[in-house]
């Protein structure tokens, strides 16, 4: 390392203290970084330099200095990823030891460790604490409850916290200033331009961005290439030549045309009924309907889609035994060959990997829109996973968004795509990274639709509404109603969520 | 003398008793106090909300229905359980020979975990690789060969009390059969010299003798039926069942204050559930009271 001079340590000590985006400067970064060989105090380099920068100040009578702030100075050949000119330390933080609670589910917490050493490295003093299991909703209940909420949580998988109860509660940050920071490694570009477009659109609630989905995925249709290149079946391109194709699939009785994760039955009602919704009604119908309007599930639209739904169960399209089963049960009936479709996110082929056979080639494709469908008819269905909130009551806000932002980086999503096999929401995370079929039919779903995403907000704003739908989806699945009393018990849930005063409403516009 | 004695008590009392009240007695109070409040269970903030919570629950189409469910659950699972458990603690109290391998096989069931029992019965019950599928199928039964036993909003009720049974039977058992062979036997001897057969002797003499076991053990099982939630919530991956088919109060309260963080208003399910509970042991305790008996 190079011997540094007094003054120039002195000026990147000021430079530390005062404006980042001057700290950020290449010679204050190339000085910064050797600060520990001249001062020889301690290895760690921020505590250094904010240590000795109160030093300096203390003899110097410079008070400009004493903010107990640093710069993420390193040196970038150790980091093992690069940091974008300007993007170094947008929060100004101080050292201080972060605190996060992770769900660890399918995909592991490997790759929230990785973020996590990240940081440490860019942060030399910084500890970032994982810690991580699931049902972390037991974990955070009690430190919610407490008034000492970690500074970043990964609020998924079964047995989290209901997001909306946590808004509703005033209990999450607005993550504003972390969508207008610079991106950790995009350069020129913030945090908000660096993601996939409409990643992120479900998790506004009016209007704010109040999570942030690490994982980008598709949702939609999935099936064997393999299966249907041996067949020579083409993937229907309506859902008018999806009756016929699975018709003709019941007919042969080879293999049943569909399974669906019946005890949970969030998947079909995601993944077909409210395609088929968008695509008889346009996007209009979609927002009016997440604005709880009075009378939208009698909308003729709705009730088309309905109805086209319910040829699930009426016309036998899906495999026996179907509403006897969770999600592993019939992703497992999937994988042996019994179904032909499954309705699922891009976390099957992790999911699932134990038993996933080497030339299936899972794909995944849009729900067949209407040949004569309002909506858009490349419209997909993308967005986002494991959606990371920062606690507005945390020790460190600031520290909990610094940490999504290196979670958000490319650096990060390149992790990902190799060692998880799944796709992170920032934008070009696959570049040079190994991808499977599945997580190229993912991308390419999202890079035809252009932007125009089918989204819904019940789940995640009215979670006793939703509960309802899936209940009446059990109930239509498995012939115990037909599709007029489906929308008759979904019009009164609404019309009851909408007059319930202990429910927070939203609205959004488009 | 006398004031060593009590220390003595004291200091062995103080820690239970201290452990019983943070425990046990707090809880209980704070709930009754949680019941009459909003509280999502993610802040320290607590709503008075009055009888609210109260009003809410009664006109609750879904309190209603797993209440109904509670007692659709209460009378198979008395009823047959009691049978059962009588006839096979009669059959076994006599002196068959094998009967001691009889005995410890029906009571194993106990000895699991009622967790683990659901498990297990999960799979009997799978539609593809479950055993009870696969055997109708095998008989011929073809339509009942991929049948989802707890998908169908029919028969998952059914087929969770059947593993509640399942379970209970073997308990139930053996605690008459200890009731029974604690009956002298020269009633038996008496009975007999008078002519009386082995029905009039099993109606006459053996079950009123054990009349305080049997009120005992209606009692045990209503409270059991009033709680089903282990069962419940692993038979139907804590959805309540298809259609909610087989959602109970436990469950019922459970996901409201778990799954949808309504704490307060779930506080008062359970309060109201105590209050079922209490009423339904008193009944049973006050319909079987008569003097004790002496033998």
């Amino acid at each position: 390392m190079k011997k540094i001079s007094r003054r120039d340590f002195l000026r990147t000590s000021i430079l530390a203290g005062g404006a980042a985006a001057l700290a950020a400067c290449a010679p204050a970064v190339a000085t910064a970084t050797s600060a520990p060989a001249a001062t020889a105090t301690t290895a760690a380099a921020v505590a250094t330099a904010t240590k000795a920068a109160t030093a300096v100040s203390a003899a110097t009578a410079t008070t400009a200095v004493s903010a107990a702030t640093a710069t993420a100075a390193a040196p970038a050949a150790n980091l093992g990823f690069t940091i974008a000119p300007g993007a170094e330390n947008p929060f100004k933080l101080a050292t201080t030891n972060v605190d996060g609670v992770f769900f660890a589910g399918g995909y592991g917490d490997d790759y929230i460790k990785n973020a996590a050493s990240m940081m440490e490295k860019a942060y030399p003093g910084m500890k970032v604490g994982v810690q991580s299991g699931q049902r972390i909703g037991d974990i955070l209940r009690p430190r919610f409850v407490g008034g000492n909420p970690p500074d970043v949580i990964d609020n998924s998988g079964a047995g989290n916290l209901d997001m909306a109860a946590l808004v509703a509660d005033g209990q999450v940050a607005d993550l504003a200033d972390l969508m207008k920071a610079p991106s950790l490694d995009t350069p020129g570009k913030t945090v908000a331009q660096s993601l996939i477009a409409g990643s992120q659109d479900d998790q506004l609630y009016n209007g704010k961005q109040l999570a942030i989905n690490f994982v980008f995925t598709g949702y939609g249709i999935c099936y064997s290439k393999a299966m249907f290149a041996k067949n020579s079946w083409k993937y229907p391109a309506t859902w008018e030549e999806m009756i016929t194709f699975c018709d003709q699939l019941k007919k042969d009785g080879k293999i049943a045309p569909w399974t669906h994760q019946a005890k949970y039955p969030y998947y079909i009602q995601n993944m077909v009924l409210f395609p088929l919704i968008y695509s008889a009604g346009g996007n209009d119908l979609l927002v009016k309907i997440d604005n709880l309007e009075p009378n939208v599930w009698k909308d003729p639209a709705v009730l088309r889609a309905v109805e086209n739904y319910y040829m699930l169960y009426d016309k036998g399209w899906l495999l026996e035994g179907t509403a006897g089963l969770d999600h592993t049960g019939s992703q497992a009936e999937f994988y042996k060959g019994k179904a032909a479709f499954i309705p699922c996110g891009g976390w099957l082929e992790n999911e699932m990997k134990t038993i996933l056979p080497a030339d299936f080639e899972t794909t995944m494709a849009i729900c067949p829109p209407f040949k004569d469908g309002k909506g858009d008819p490349k419209a997909a269905q993308t967005g986002g996973g494991e959606p990371f909130i920062v606690p507005t009551k945390a020790k460190n806000v600031k520290h909990g968004m610094e940490y999504l932002r290196f979670l958000m980086s490319k650096a990060e999503a390149k992790y990902f795509a190799e060692n998880v096999l799944s796709i992170s929401a920032v934008q070009g995370g696959l570049e040079g990274a190994k991808a499977s079929t599945f997580m190229k039919a993912q991308v390419e779903m999202a890079n035809t639709a252009a932007g125009s995403v089918i989204i819904q907000h019940i789940g995640t704003w009215y979670t006793a509404m939703w509960t309802e739908m899936e209940v009446q989806t059990t109930n239509l699945l498995t012939g115990k109603i037909k599709p007029p009393e489906f929308c008759d018990a979904l019009q009164k849930a609404a019309d009851k969520t909408a007059k319930d005063p202990d429910i927070k409403k939203y609205k959004r516009d488009k | 003398m006398k004031y060593g004695q009590n220390r003595f008590i004291i200091g062995f009392l103080a820690i239970p008793l201290l452990l019983y009240f943070v425990f046990v007695i707090l809880p209980f109070g704070s709930s009754m106090l949680i019941a009459f409040t909003r509280w999502r269970g993610v802040s320290p903030d607590i709503t008075f909300t009055g009888l609210s919570n109260l009003n809410k629950l009664l006109g609750d189409d879904l309190f209603w229905a797993a209440l109904t469910h509670n007692f659709e659950v209460l009378v198979p699972l008395v009823l047959i359980t009691l049978c059962m458990a009588l006839f096979f603690g009669a059959l076994f109290a006599r002196g068959l020979r094998g009967q001691g391998f009889f005995r410890v096989t029906f009571f194993f069931p106990q000895v699991l975990s009622a967790a683990v029992v659901a498990v297990l019965f999960g799979y009997v019950y799978h539609p593809t690789i479950g055993i009870l599928s696969s055997l109708l199928g095998a008989l011929g039964f073809k339509s009942l060969a991929a049948f989802p036993w707890l998908g169908d909003t029919g028969t998952v009720l059914p087929a969770v009390i059947f593993v509640a049974i399942w379970q209970a039977v073997g308990f139930y058992m053996v605690l008459f059969i200890a009731s029974m062979q604690s009956i002298p036997t020269e009633y038996y001897e008496a009975a007999k010299l008078d002519g009386a057969n082995e029905w009039a002797i099993f109606w006459r003499i053996t079950l009123p003798l054990m009349r305080d076991t049997l009120r005992t053990a209606i009692v045990f099982l209503m409270i059991g039926a009033m709680d089903m939630f282990v069962y419940i919530s692993i038979l139907t991956n804590e959805t309540g069942g298809p259609g909610r088919a087989a959602e109970v109060l436990s469950s019922y309260l459970y996901g409201e204050a778990f799954r949808r963080q309504n704490f307060g208003y779930a506080t008062m399910l359970a309060v109201v559930l105590m209050i079922i509970v209490l009423a339904l042991s008193m009944i049973g305790l006050r319909a079987g009271s008569q003097e004790s008996l002496e033998y």
